[in-house]
């Protein structure tokens, strides 16, 4: 209890919520085994104060230092694009953040006859409890484009048996990001979530889930243009027979920024048959961005297929040259590289609609327009 | 066309060609062989202006512009395209997206409106079948996963598309069957005419059996060493580099 009176008496609301939030839910994740030195946080080795850290930064860091500004707004302005999406059938859909406004929300998928459903976090402001009900199948668009504000978001999800549920997260031009995404799938369940973060100035993002049997789990990240420093970590474990996880991260690092991608696949000694798949990439735009990449596996059963990859990697100027020798400018080639780049993400997204419109914007994004 | 005097060529300090000359008209096709190492390659890189050469001395005219004056896309807008020998693997791209954009591209150069996407669709498909290249493959990313012989129609492809001025081939014969061959080199006669010229790098006189030349050069160490019409493939392919280009 020490800890939660410790976390009462921490002054700022925002970190107040964000704590509450992660650490005095019942937390259904294992400890992690002794090998714990071996999982040292990425995070920890950078500059940036996120307040809930307590840690010493190594001194040869400490030249790396970033100020947090008020960003210019991106010429697409996110919310408007998203609010403004056609369906192609209007009755499928639901706007929920029409009507709520509310710090903390909870969302039984069984309640609406709609299959997707767009929620838009400036009204609401973040936490999120999605209960996908048994056999039931729905896509969620969560879009957030709180301008320059501090926006600490959580998503806890309990798939339930046999449940299929898309989850489609954009988040774009804030001053700091976190979320926090708890995910509980019980066997036969599908839970495919992308999250898309752009323009924002530091993110933060914590992804559990905790996989049953026969359940498939896909994680995908796009981080574009974001400010400072973007840090992922996940935590993925399967704890019973023949469940599948897949997971990419794509980033594009400018100007100076940092990404971070820390991701564990845990494998119980029972869940044999496990196929997991991590994937980790960057592309860094100039010499004085950053990419830190740490995949980690972690495997008890000895029947099971992981893999993981991780790669940072800049423009490549052999294919810029064949664009060019083709007649297209390099400022052109430069952007269809860096959508071909971030295309295995938005492919990744199951609703040919809901693709479509995300490919679109990232489109405009990418060309400015 | 195109007319290189006295061209001299290093990469990293290391001289690859040694005062080269050569002209090529309007409706020309000329042949340049070579053992390896003797500069082909590097003639056409540089020529297309890919990074990393040094031009010590000597000028390429193109028609009537200092092309050493010219970006890389510039020179392809100016009509002028490299077959390469070993084509880029561009994932994530479609091949026909690649295709249009390169199209819009040169168009946009030329002041004119970009293509129509279903008349694009028509001539794309109707090039391709004479290519023998698959519907299906145009939705592929470009030359990933294609085989040597599908890399190359794909370069045929994009120069039939393009329909370039000044046309070079850098030893596209090369891990090509005879099937494929064939059909490459109809690919290069279907686009020959007076306004256009060829200039066909390859190691072996047998696609010249295919794309008949109007004049044959050899080159070695750098330079052209004997220039001469058809027959000169033949005797090349006869007595060997050794003995002809270097007149043991």
């Amino acid at each position: 209890m020490d800890l939660a009176n410790n976390i009462q008496n921490i002054n700022n609301p925002v970190l107040l919520d964000y704590l509450n939030t992660k650490i005095l839910t019942n937390d259904p994740f294992k400890k992690p085994f002794v090998e714990n030195y071996k999982y040292a946080q990425l995070n920890k080795h950078i500059n940036i104060d996120f307040k809930a850290s307590t840690f010493e930064i190594p001194k040869s860091l400490l030249d790396i230092s970033f100020e947090i500004s008020s960003q210019p707004h991106p010429e697409v302005d996110l919310l408007e694009t998203i609010q403004n999406w056609n369906f192609h059938n209007s009755d499928s859909i639901f706007r929920v953040g029409s009507l709520v406004n509310r710090k903390s929300i909870q969302i039984n998928l069984d309640n609406f006859k709609e299959n997707i459903l767009l929620l838009d976090l400036n009204k609401i402001q973040n936490n999120i409890q999605i209960e996908a009900s048994p056999s039931s199948s729905k896509v969620l668009i969560i879009y957030n484009a709180n301008r320059n504000q501090e926006v600490p978001q959580s998503i806890f999800i309990n798939s339930s048996k046999q449940s299929n549920l898309e989850i489609v997260h954009f988040d774009l031009s804030n001053k700091k990001s976190f979320l926090y995404f708890q995910s509980i799938l019980e066997t036969g369940s599908s839970l495919n979530f992308t999250s898309i973060q752009y323009f924002n100035n530091h993110t933060r993002n914590e992804f559990y889930a905790s996989l049953d049997s026969e359940c498939n789990f896909s994680l995908h990240g796009l981080n574009y243009d974001n400010k400072g420093l973007n840090d992922n970590y996940s935590f993925i474990q399967h704890l019973k027979p023949s469940s599948s996880s897949r997971e990419i991260f794509k980033s594009i690092i400018s100007d100076g920024a940092i990404t971070n991608f820390q991701g564990k696949i845990y494998v119980d000694a029972i869940a044999q048959k496990t196929d997991g798949y991590q994937m980790s990439r960057s592309l860094l735009l100039d010499s004085h961005s950053k990419a830190n990449n740490k995949p980690e596996l972690e495997i008890y059963a000895d029947d099971v297929k992981c893999s993981h990859g991780s790669t940072v990697s800049k423009i490549n100027q052999d294919q810029l040259y064949y664009f060019n020798s083709r007649g297209i400018s390099t400022e052109i080639a430069k952007i269809i590289l860096k959508k071909a780049f971030l295309m295995e993400v938005l492919n990744s997204i199951r609703d040919t609609q809901v693709k479509e419109l995300s490919i679109n914007l990232i489109d405009s994004l990418l060309n400015g327009h | 066309m195109l007319e290189i005097k006295n061209l001299h060529v290093s990469m990293e300090g290391k001289k690859i060609l040694k005062g080269l000359d050569l002209k090529i008209n309007q409706g020309e096709v000329h042949a340049l062989m070579g053992p390896n190492g003797s500069g082909k390659s590097t003639l056409s890189y540089v020529l297309s202006g890919k990074e990393g050469y040094d031009i010590e001395e000597g000028s390429i005219t193109y028609k009537n512009k200092n092309l050493l004056d010219l970006e890389v896309d510039e020179r392809a807008n100016e009509g002028l395209f490299l077959a390469f020998q070993y084509p880029m693997e561009i994932p994530g791209v479609q091949t026909s997206f690649f295709l249009r954009t390169a199209i819009n591209s040169k168009r946009k150069y030329l002041g004119k409106p970009e293509i129509d996407s279903l008349e694009f669709a028509k001539s794309m498909r109707g090039v391709a079948e004479k290519l023998s290249i698959s519907s299906e493959m145009l939705k592929r990313d470009l030359n990933v996963n294609y085989s040597g012989g599908e890399k190359k129609k794909q370069e045929i492809l994009q120069m039939s598309m393009l329909n370039p001025d000044m046309a070079i081939l850098d030893e596209t014969d090369s891990g090509l069957d005879i099937d494929a061959l064939r059909i490459v080199s109809e690919g290069v006669n279907n686009l020959r005419n007076n306004n256009n010229s060829f200039l066909v790098i390859t190691h072996y006189q047998r696609l010249l059996n295919y794309i008949k030349p109007d004049f044959v050069h050899i080159i070695a160490d750098g330079k052209i060493v004997k220039s001469g019409d058809y027959s000169l493939a033949l005797e090349l392919e006869e007595k060997g580099y050794e003995n002809l280009a270097f007149n043991k």
